[in-house]
This record gives structure tokens, sequence and C-alpha cells, in this order.
């Protein structure tokens, strides 16, 4: 599971980081790698099965909060 | 520019239409009204016209830009980045929310044993592929898939004519007035508040003086179909309607005419995911656009495969069950969204009118 997962990754930047390159778009490449490997990390830890702070019960906990002020 | 494809004011008004059924043919608005269902979603359809008059009021303000682009006019270099963050957040979060709707319909309903994963990964790279070829293409589909989807809604409601029981519809009215209020409320922030993601798509229209009608014609034209599958589904299922998670299928189910055209519901469904794949498509378009424009890039295209990831991702963190996604569908999503649909739009319009914005950035555009 988690070579097909690295596979995918590396697949994704083959796929796009030569164009880049090959244009000169640095800007554009850092950002790309940036998210690229936010996402990996993010999906590593899922298939790891490490809990990940879920950022919905957040906003849940931030609603009702208001809406406690509200009423 | 980001985008070079342009898109006429029809195809505006199909994509906002498409957009709009999205995922409230499956999850149907106003459900909290019981079998005043449909009331709900006319009272909804009409508020949220007058909330679609403020984005087109802004857009058309501010001709040829994005969301992005207006809040740093209106609110300067670093506020509006912060709103602007906070918008991209938004769209992001909805587009994962509504992808894992659909997976989970999928899954619910019609293939119990596969694995939610198969559904989110294919749904993205199908609106992966739509969002590289750019917001033309996405508004070219629209068309016939939105063509599509109306002619089975009402092809639908035909074949159950002879199910449905008008009687079912009776009494109009007849519950308290805050719950009706709370149901179009609900009705007002999904679907139709949603197009607020509009404002990344309309700065692309070929003429922008004709964006207030198509939005306006588009909404009404969702809210028309929205209102029939919604009559439908109360006449056909009574007081049974309420329970069915997922009515408008639950309705179709029921077509039987001489024991020959059965099982058509999974015909429609095909058609709910075509409307889904306009939602999805449009908010991560809308996603993808805004971060590279935040992040001041020349070419969109390499953000899409990443950020859609991340999309996949949010959906399966976000809810461990359909549970817990119907549970934040219709207790926290309508208050979450305010900032969001009526707030910072309102704030915008009214900031920009106070300080005159609108002549600065025609200079600027010069």
């Amino acid at each position: 599971m988690i070579i097909l997962l690295i596979a995918a990754f590396i697949g994704i930047a083959l796929f796009e980081a030569p164009g880049l390159v090959q244009r000169k778009y640095w800007r554009e490449l850092t950002a790309f790698l940036l998210f690229l490997v936010a996402a990996f990390i993010l999906a590593l830890l899922q298939v790891l099965g490490v809990k990940i702070p879920n950022p919905v019960k957040g906003i849940e906990v931030l609603v009702k909060y208001f809406l406690s002020l509200m009423s | 520019m980001l985008e070079k494809g342009k898109i006429s004011s029809s195809q505006l008004t199909f994509l906002i239409a498409g957009f709009t059924l999205g995922s409230s043919l499956i999850l149907s608005p106003g459900l909290v009204a019981g079998h005043d269902a449909w009331l709900a979603v006319l009272a909804g359809l009409g508020s949220s016209l007058l909330i679609a008059f403020i984005y087109t009021t802004l857009a058309v303000k501010f001709p040829g830009k994005t969301l992005v682009q207006i809040n740093d006019i209106i609110f300067g270099p670093y506020l509006g980045k912060l709103i602007t963050i906070g918008y991209l957040w938004y769209f992001f979060h909805l587009a994962s929310l509504v992808l894992r709707n659909f997976s989970d319909f999928f899954v619910g309903l019609i293939y119990p044993e596969t694995p939610i994963i198969v559904f989110l990964i294919f749904i993205t790279l199908t609106c992966a592929s739509a969002v590289r070829n750019g917001i033309e293409v996405i508004a070219r589909t629209s068309i016939i898939l939105l063509f599509v989807t109306a002619c089975a809604t009402f092809l639908t409601t035909v074949l159950l004519v002879k199910d449905m029981e008008f009687t079912n519809l009776l009494p109009v009215l007849d519950l308290p007035l805050k719950q009706f209020i709370k149901a179009s409320y609900a009705a007002t922030t999904f679907p139709f508040g949603e197009t607020v993601v509009f404002l990344m798509v309309i700065a692309f229209l070929e003429n922008t003086k004709q964006a207030k009608p198509s939005v306006t014609l588009g909404l009404i034209l969702a809210g028309i179909l929205l209102v029939v599958a919604s009559v439908r589904n109360i006449s056909v299922l009574g007081v049974t309607e309420p329970i069915h998670t997922y009515d408008s299928y639950q309705a179709v189910r029921l077509i039987n005419i001489g024991e020959i055209l059965t099982r058509l519901e999974i015909i429609v469904v095909g058609n709910f995911l075509a409307m889904g794949f306009l939602k999805i498509s449009v908010l991560y378009y809308g996603t993808v656009l805004g971060t590279a424009q935040l992040l001041n890039l020349r070419s969109y295209l390499p953000l899409v495969l990443p950020i859609g990831i991340l999309m996949v991702i949010l959906s399966i963190l976000q809810f461990e069950s359909t549970i817990e996604n119907i549970h934040f569908a219709f207790d926290i999503y309508p208050y979450y969204v305010i900032p969001f649909q009526f707030g910072i739009p309102l704030f915008s319009l009214i900031v920009a009118v106070v300080r005159g914005l609108p002549k600065k950035a025609k200079e600027g555009s010069k």
C-alpha cells in the first residue's frame, strides 16, 4: 500500500515537473512541490493509521460556540 | 492571464443551473419542512436571488477580476489575502464535502462492498482532467449534461404520475413558522447560496454586463427542477419521505410501468453524478485558480493534482460515517457558511461603494 502511494506521487511529480523545469517556472515548481509534499505527508499518515486532527471537528465546535452566544 | 478561455452568457446559465442542482439532487434541500419542502425550496430560491444580486453586482463592478483580485482591491493586500485564504478554504472544503456526499451515496446504496476511496479517487481524477482543460470546457459540457438531467427529471416525474397522491401535499404550511423559516434558510445556503464560487468564474464571461440575467436565469432553472423533484418525492413517498436520506433515489426506485420499465434508478444516478461532476469541477477550479492567483503563479495547472489529493484526504478524514456527514450538512453547515455567503460579500459591496472603488479599478486596469 505504501509502495503504491509512493509510486503514485512519483508518477505525479514526473508528470508535472519536467514541463515546469523546461519553461523555467521556478515559482510554480516550488508551489507544486510544497503542495505535493504536504499531500504526501498527510496521505502517508492516513495510510499508516495515524490520527490526524480533523478540521471539520474544529468548525463544529466553533459554530456551536457562536450559536450558544446567540441564544 | 491564468485562464485564456471565455464563456458565453448561456453557458454561464447552464453551468449555474448544473452547479446548483449538484448534490441537492441526492440530498434534497428543505427536508426539515416535511411535506412543505417544496415551498421551502421556493422560498430559498427567492431569497437566494437577492443574495445572487450582491454577487453579480460585485462581479459587474469589477469586470474581468476574480474574487481574489476583488478582495485585494477592496480590502488591501494584507486583509484581502486573509479573506481570500478563508474563501479558498471554503471552496476546497465544499468540494470535498460534495465529493464525500456522492461517494457515500454510491457506497451506501449501489456498491456496498467497494471501499469509498475508489469513488473519491475516480471522481477527483475526472474532475482534475476537466479543471486542467479550463473553465471553457467545463462550461461547454454543462449544456449537454444539464439537458439530459432536465429530461430525466421530467421523464421520471411523468412515469411516476400514477403513483402520486397529491393529497400528500396537504395541508399546506401546517407547521410552525420558525421551522419553515429554518428550512427555507437551509435551502438558501444549500444549494443556492453556494453560487458564491461563481465570483471566480464570472470574470471570464465574454460580456460581463450579461452576468445578472444569466445568473438569475440559471438559479431559477435549477429552482424549477428542484421544486419538480421535491413535489414528485413528497407526493410519491408521502409521510415516509423524511425517513429516506436520499429521497429522490427512493422515489425513482418505485417506477414500475407494467413490470417492464423498472429499476430505472441506475440511469438517474448517472445523471446525479453528472451534476455532481459539474459542481465539484467548478469548486475545484475555483480553489486551484484562486490559489494560483494568491501565490502569483503564471499557470494553475501544476496545482491541480496536489490540491485534488488534499481534497481526497479531507474527504476521508472529515467524517467517520454517513450519519456524521448528514448531521454536519443539516445542523452545522447552514451557520458555517454565513460569513462566506452573506457576510463578506455584503461587506465587500458596502466598502466598495463607500470607497468609490470601481473607478479606481478602471484606472488600474489600463
